[in-house]
């Protein structure tokens, strides 16, 4: 065996100038996410954050030692400055998402987002960590080098021509990295569990009261199902873990990922988890066909528009 | 902004920046792949302990930690759900009930979930730090000018999930049990 193929296919991984397509699409849905996590958030703010929350700052101190990225540490603690926090939050994440200032507003969102999971570490849930993770390497991510704000003025100035200049993907590549570890992790777990290898996981998870979502019929309750489902759920969590990293399986894997996480959203309640982990699947998804895609629907809807258009 | 390292194409034309920054991000990779792969997979040796340990510190700083572990090993056998008593000064009592999912619209229960997160982690005996101020809350929710609380009780109430031998579903009896209790002083009300 020889180190010089490892350390050629480790660069071309991490290094190979691509397209910033897929990390630019992941930025815009990853803004969005972050908005809806805050808007579903804007009733409770101050009830899980503000001075007089379910946790004060002091017991998050005890509980959870350690020096810590938090703003909530530095902020006075009085309603008007955790509001202003909220504000500010947003329109960071709103800036985010149209690709203004990008750089800064991804430190400033991982920043804000870090901040109210460490104030209080009690109502996070997996999407809010994935969330966090991303966040931190879309810090570092060339995520506002396509289909942002920052692009049109580098245009406009002439910095930059028309045509999208291939970037770095290693940033990209850690968060596909997270994605994939998120996946291998869960079923590393699961397999460890007696329910999941006899099949009886999931009559248990849909039998729980407060993860109850929208009706799922009968026919999916059954017993025999419930088992066939929790294998399933093994051998997808793993195919998406390990099996993902294999060009020729990536985009069967992928649309399995899909209904996986469509299913899961329909039947039970776990709010904003599956649009979190699904905004991650466009990282995979190879620039050229994405531009595919792009012109066929631009060509599509264009050609709609001018019928349309012609009719009226 | 076009960027390209050496190994990927025309080597031995980078300067001594254009190296430096290829070697930092390289270690910078190494170096998380490693650490997050340690932290996140349930592998327990001496070695993963130790890498876990070392990273420790920088992972709580920085919010690089994570578990993966939802319904896993063994998924949650029983429905539960917290209520609270509140006994005021002139002895009368109320019974409050945090926000039940199942009792919850659709949209309500997507927007309020994280009580039910909430909810979950105060029962655990781990977390029992968080009872107190959980207790004052609801001293503080359910406070009357003139009769105030004087103590909170947080109570448990589950019921198993039993599988039935024609493989349906049976709900075992609803039980209950007070797992803290809490003497409110006045200063807990402001």
């Amino acid at each position: 065996m020889r180190l010089r193929p490892l350390l050629d296919a480790w660069n071309s991984f991490f290094f190979a100038p691509q397209s910033p397509l897929p990390i630019a699409s992941f930025r815009i849905l990853y803004g969005l996410l972050v908005i809806a996590t805050l808007l579903l958030l804007r009733p409770d703010w101050l009830t899980w954050y503000g001075p007089h929350a379910w946790v004060s700052l002091s017991t998050m101190h005890t509980l959870e030692p350690g020096s810590r990225l938090n703003l909530f540490t530095i902020l006075p603690q009085n309603d008007a400055w955790i509001e202003a926090l909220f504000w500010v939050f947003l329109a960071s994440a709103s800036l985010l998402t149209v690709g203004f200032f990008t750089r800064i507003n991804s430190l400033l969102v991982f920043l804000c987002l870090t901040s109210i999971q460490q104030r209080n570490l009690y109502i996070t849930s997996g999407g809010d960590t994935f969330l966090r993770l991303a966040g931190f390497f879309l810090i570092f991510a060339p995520a506002g080098a396509a289909l942002s704000i920052d692009r049109l003025i580098r245009i406009r100035r002439g910095k930059e021509g028309v045509s999208i200049l291939p970037c770095s993907p290693w940033a990209q590549r850690m968060i596909q990295f997270e994605l994939a570890l998120l996946y291998f992790s869960s079923f590393c777990w699961k397999v460890q569990g007696a329910p999941w290898i006899q099949g009886t996981a999931l009559y248990y998870v849909y039998h729980l009261d407060e993860f109850h979502r929208f009706s799922v019929p009968s026919l999916f309750l059954r017993p025999a199902a419930l088992k066939l489902g929790s294998w399933m759920a093994l051998a997808l969590e793993f195919s998406l873990g390990v099996l993902i990293w294999i060009k020729e399986l990536r985009y069967f894997i992928l649309v399995l990922g899909v209904l996986f996480h469509l299913w899961l959203e329909y039947s039970l309640n776990i709010p904003m988890f599956e649009w979190d982990v699904l905004a991650a699947y466009v990282l995979f998804i190879e620039p050229d066909d994405m531009m595919r895609a792009w012109n066929w629907m631009r060509e599509r809807f264009s050609a709609e528009a001018l019928q349309r258009w012609r009719a009226f | 902004m076009p960027t390209e390292f050496p190994g990927t194409a025309q080597r031995g034309h980078f300067n001594t920046p254009q190296k430096l920054k290829y070697v930092v991000i390289n270690l910078f990779l190494l170096v998380h792949i490693l650490a997050i792969s340690c932290w996140a997979l349930p592998f327990n040796n001496p070695l993963i302990f130790s890498i876990r340990n070392l990273v420790r510190p920088y992972f709580i700083w920085s919010g690089l930690f994570q578990s993966w572990d939802m319904f896993s090993p063994d998924p949650k056998r029983v429905n539960s759900y917290l209520e609270a008593i509140v006994i005021y000064k002139d002895g009368s009592s109320i019974l409050w009930s945090f926000p039940r999912m199942e009792l919850l619209g659709p949209n309500e229960r997507y927007a309020k979930e994280r009580y039910r997160k909430f909810e979950e982690n105060l029962q655990n005996d781990q977390y029992s730090g968080l009872r107190p101020d959980a207790a004052r809350y609801v001293a503080r929710l359910n406070n009357r000018e003139s009769s105030p609380p004087k103590t909170i009780m947080l109570v448990v109430r589950w019921s198993e999930i039993i599988p039935r031998t024609d493989e349906t579903y049976d709900r075992g009896p609803w039980n209950s049990n007070i797992f803290f209790t809490y003497d409110v002083q006045p200063e807990d009300l402001k």
